[in-house]
């Protein structure tokens, strides 16, 4: 007799909990309805990449010696680098570069080993085209420089999270000039430079 | 009392000044009210439409449709002449009239159903005196519908779909029909009009919620399981079985369902406002207000605000929950089928029969409150 009471009390207490549980639940859900959108509106609004993006590959024809060390470092062997020996200047004549970036995953590994920095990468990253072919790009269209976010009249461009100053989670309404948390490149050069007399000085003392 | 504003009975009288026979009068009326009705319930699902995918996306902290009218507000219309103009594919292996038959067995009954939705004593398709009766037999023959699309699709998610459907609806009639009996046994009666009338008098204290707390809970519960929405919404789970009966469907006959599923949310969340919230009463007794201030409830003013207050509040409550629903599909996740018939068949079923024996028992002992 007692037993199937407890049982009872044990079966509304469990259906009490589970009505609770979905009731906090929903008030989550209620509270997020009051955040503001985190959308950025893409062919409007775009995100500036980070300094570190790895994007299409920027090559320059006349830095480049013909060594093939991208070839060689490329995962797949990707590079095409056609060059023929020149016996008159005793020096490699190149003819032809390109990649074909529907096939390179753009880990940068060219980009890292390239003895004179002809290779680079940017932050163009709108690579779609309606021919997979168009995707293989030659040394004239390796050597052209993306368009900037920040200098396209039809684009607002909108900070990356990390760019955010501290306690801001969301690029709209950031006010002109906002900076990010912690300290900038140039600051902590600046801060480098000053230290160095006094360095010097203690080192002379 | 005045029973407020009678557009029947003044546009038959009109007519009959006019000289026509009474019949032919009413003959031209009957058809008014009928497409009022289905011209309402197919723009509720619009708005409906419009308003799951602005709170969903409001809900994930997305914008939602933007550009097609202000706010996106264009959006469902633009989805719908899409649909119309899709080519209607019916599959090689496919019974070409069940398939055909299943979406129209499906919609039909949902639309035949808002007959019985009152927005005032006199703003009503038909008051039938078993209508809430009508209602929930109506919607037991969506079922043969969703079974007949599964079974003609010749597809096995298809037909999985069909028969969990099938379960589903057939497990989920049982404790909302125990319900709406309380309710019924509490009223005396079927009609929904009557229903509502017993709700009236002491504002939203005397609405049904007070009194049938778990009912309430039960109803909505069973609605939403009847409607397939989210925490129920297994039939369809595309994650698992493409989705479902749906799978074969394109076109308008896949619009077909579409329109039947939000057509069936609205019926479901009007008729909850009926049952538990006083339909088209306001949260303070109006006549009540106007009889304290002096005025007749037969003057013209007050009748035409009254019935627009009516709908505004049926529309209103029943919008309100049909928000609910939407805030629950984002909160809760789906639900197993093991789980959906436990909680049906070993919870559901049980405390509706415990709540109208207790609603009975109630009744016969405090007949004042509990409409003796």
């Amino acid at each position: 007799m007692f037993k199937i009471l407890k049982q009872v009390q044990d079966y509304a207490q469990e259906s009490w909990q589970a009505a609770k549980y979905i009731g906090q639940g929903l008030s989550v859900t209620f509270d997020h309805m009051q955040r503001r959108p985190i959308t950025v509106q893409y062919p409007y609004e775009k995100l500036v990449p980070s300094e570190r993006y790895r994007g299409r590959i920027h090559y320059e024809f006349d830095k480049c010696i013909s060594c093939e060390v991208c070839v060689r470092v490329c995962p797949i062997n990707l590079p095409v680098v056609d060059w023929e020996f020149d016996k008159v200047a005793k020096k490699k004549k190149l003819n032809h570069y390109s990649i074909d970036f529907g096939v390179c995953i753009f880990c940068g590994n060219c980009v890292e080993y390239c003895p004179t920095n002809c290779l680079s990468m940017t932050e163009e990253y709108e690579l779609a085209s309606y021919d997979r072919h168009e995707l293989n790009y030659d040394s004239v269209a390796l050597g052209r420089l993306p368009y900037k976010v920040t200098q396209d009249p039809m684009v607002t461009p909108f900070k990356e999270f990390a760019y955010l100053p501290k306690g801001v989670v969301e690029p709209h309404g950031l006010p002109k000039g906002a900076q990010r948390a912690g300290k900038r490149p140039e600051q902590i050069l600046e801060e480098i430079e000053a230290a160095k007399p006094k360095e010097e000085a203690a080192k002379e003392g | 009392m005045n029973s407020g504003i009678d557009l029947q009975g003044s546009f038959v009288q009109t007519l009959q000044d006019f000289g026509l026979p009474i019949g032919l009068a009413k003959a031209v009326w009957l058809p008014l009210p009928m497409l009022l009705m289905i011209i309402g319930a197919t723009v509720g699902v619009l708005v409906v439409v419009w308003l799951e995918r602005k709170i969903s996306a409001a809900a994930q902290q997305r914008i939602g449709p933007e550009y097609a009218g202000p706010l996106g507000v264009l959006q469902p219309v633009a989805d719908g002449i899409k649909l119309v103009f899709k080519e209607d594919v019916i599959p090689a292996k496919a019974d070409p009239w069940l398939f055909t038959l299943g979406p129209v067995l499906v919609v039909v009954p949902v639309f035949l159903s808002y007959l019985i939705v009152p927005f005032g004593q006199n703003l009503v398709v038909t008051d039938l005196n078993v209508g809430i009766f009508i209602w929930i037999s109506l919607s037991s023959i969506a079922p043969i519908g969703l079974l007949m699309a599964g079974y003609a699709s010749n597809n096995k998610y298809a037909l999985l779909g069909g028969l969990r459907a099938a379960a589903q609806s057939i497990s989920y009639e049982i404790p909302l029909a125990l319900s709406v009996l309380a309710i019924v046994m509490m009223s005396n009666s079927l009609s929904t009009i009557d229903i509502v009338n017993q709700q009236t008098g002491y504002g939203i204290l005397g609405w049904n919620i007070w009194r049938q707390p778990v009912g309430f809970i039960i109803f909505w519960i069973a609605a939403l399981a009847e409607c397939e929405r989210l925490p129920f919404d297994l039939p369809e789970a595309e994650e698992e079985l493409v989705a479902g009966y749906q799978t074969e469907y394109a076109g308008m006959k896949f619009a077909l369902f579409y329109l039947g599923s939000y057509v069936n949310l609205v019926l479901s969340a009007l008729v909850f406002a009926v049952l538990y919230l006083g339909g088209w009463e306001f949260f303070i007794p109006l006549d009540r207000l106007a009889e304290w201030i002096g005025v007749a409830d037969t003057t013209p003013w007050l009748q035409v605000l009254t019935a627009s207050l009516g709908i505004i509040m049926t529309l209103a409550k029943a919008y309100f929950l049909v928000f609910l629903a939407i805030l629950l599909r984002w909160t809760v996740p789906r639900v197993r089928i093991d789980q959906l018939l436990d909680l049906g068949w070993k919870f559901l079923l049980p405390v509706s029969l415990a709540n109208l024996l207790i609603t009975a028992a109630l009744k016969l002992s405090f007949p004042v409150a509990f409409g003796g």
